[in-house]
């Protein structure tokens, strides 16, 4: 080895994968538990994860090349269109640091962690925001159906219920409202009203928490389509962190010049 | 594995590694990583605060004394790496390089912050090094 302190480095850098063989909690029953253990502490550490049905090269939120923008999704032209704007103009636009909640998939990937809580005695499913403006969605695991979207009020989590299929949480939602970017990477990925979700969400191992999500959304996507990663464990607590607390870079967020 | 060796790598890869921060906007929105700039100054301001810590340094001119701020990551990344409020005072001369901002105020990513008293290097990451964040 000619840089051993560069492979020990590595090394530990890699130590999550030496963990793999830790086993996946379970509660007495033995459903997973998609949280942190009794008297534990850790999040899932997300800033991790492409929203992309195929493999595109990125640099953080953008496409290395951008001519690969149609494997990303199967866009509607005016959403093709408006991601291409997005990505060109640098992410000026996103709502994300105006402080605006992440809903859908880029839950899963903004900075500053998630929590998943089993609320066992409300027969829901918590899953909480470290980052962006800390907030968090509930899915319903008590068999209730979605309301009447005639009468909803559209919201940046949506209605979600969940159930169990051996060790996946399957969890269904609709009612979004258009006022985020449901991905940070790639970011300025569009979505309509019309937004269907469909998550898998599991956990092979106890350091490794599996992403799976379909998105149907025929207004802005010609067919549905897939996308999955992996969020790593983290052992550290999810530090208080809320967005609004100082957030002086707005007048900053230029854009291209 | 025992428990104990784990938490150790575990704290070992954090402390020896490459440090990742994660910025909640876009950099290259804020910042042109093409317009390098270094500026020593005394810093007058210290906010802990999230999204990001910012400085404020007061920089000698030719002829005069001008005010430059600085981002750098989250609280959390730098607490995470063992630094904290406490790791400069009000009166430290700092060095510091990083990236203009875009808008061509006095603001800088910040990178690299050396106190330049000791030659410690502070800080070391900036809200620029998390690809992700990007």
């Amino acid at each position: 080895m000619r840089h051993p302190i560069l492979f020990f480095c590595l090394t530990l850098c890699m130590s999550p994968a030496l963990n793999a063989q830790l086993a996946t909690p379970r509660f007495e029953d033995g459903t997973v538990n998609l949280g942190a253990m009794r008297g534990e502490t850790g999040h899932w550490n997300t800033g991790v994860g492409n929203l992309s049905e195929n493999f595109v090269e990125m640099d953080g939120a953008y496409l290395i090349n951008p001519e690969e923008i149609d494997k990303v999704a199967p866009f509607r032209p005016w959403a093709k269109k408006i991601v291409q704007e997005r990505l060109e103009s640098l992410g000026r636009d996103d709502p994300h640091p105006r402080c605006m909640p992440n809903g859908g998939p880029r839950q899963f990937h903004t900075p500053w962690g998630m929590e998943i809580v089993h609320d066992r005695g409300q027969d829901r499913i918590l899953i909480m925001s470290g980052g962006a403006n800390r907030s968090w969605r509930e899915i319903w695991m008590d068999g209730r159906a979605h309301p009447d979207l005639d009468d909803y009020t559209a919201t940046f989590f949506g209605h979600s219920v969940g159930h169990w299929e051996g060790d996946t949480l399957l969890v269904d939602t609709v009612g979004f409202n258009e006022r985020f970017w449901f991905a940070r990477r790639p970011s300025g990925m569009p979505h309509t009203v019309q937004l269907h979700l469909m998550e898998k969400i599991s956990r092979p191992d106890h350091d490794t928490l599996h992403y799976e999500v379909t998105i149907d959304d025929p207004g802005a996507y010609t067919r549905p389509w897939t996308a999955s990663w992996d969020v790593p464990w983290s052992e550290f607590h999810m530090t208080e962190y809320f967005c609004q607390d100082n957030n002086v870079d707005l007048e900053h967020i230029v854009g291209p010049q | 594995m025992h428990a104990l060796v784990r938490t150790f790598l575990l704290f070992a890869a954090t402390a020896l590694c490459p440090l990742t921060v994660s910025s909640h906007h876009s950099f290259p929105a804020q910042y042109d990583a093409d317009k390098p700039i270094t500026l020593s100054g005394y810093l007058i301001k210290l906010e802990w605060r999230n999204p990001h810590v910012y400085f404020y340094l007061e920089v000698e001119t030719e002829d005069d004394w001008e005010e430059w701020a600085f981002e750098m990551g989250s609280p959390i990344a730098m607490e995470r790496n063992g630094w904290n409020k406490n790791s400069v005072e009000v009166g430290d001369i700092l060095e510091v390089s990083g990236s203009l901002a875009r808008d061509g105020s006095n603001l800088v990513n910040a990178s690299s912050v050396v106190l330049a008293d000791s030659g410690r290097r502070l800080f070391a990451g900036s809200s620029q090094d998390e690809q992700t964040s990007r």
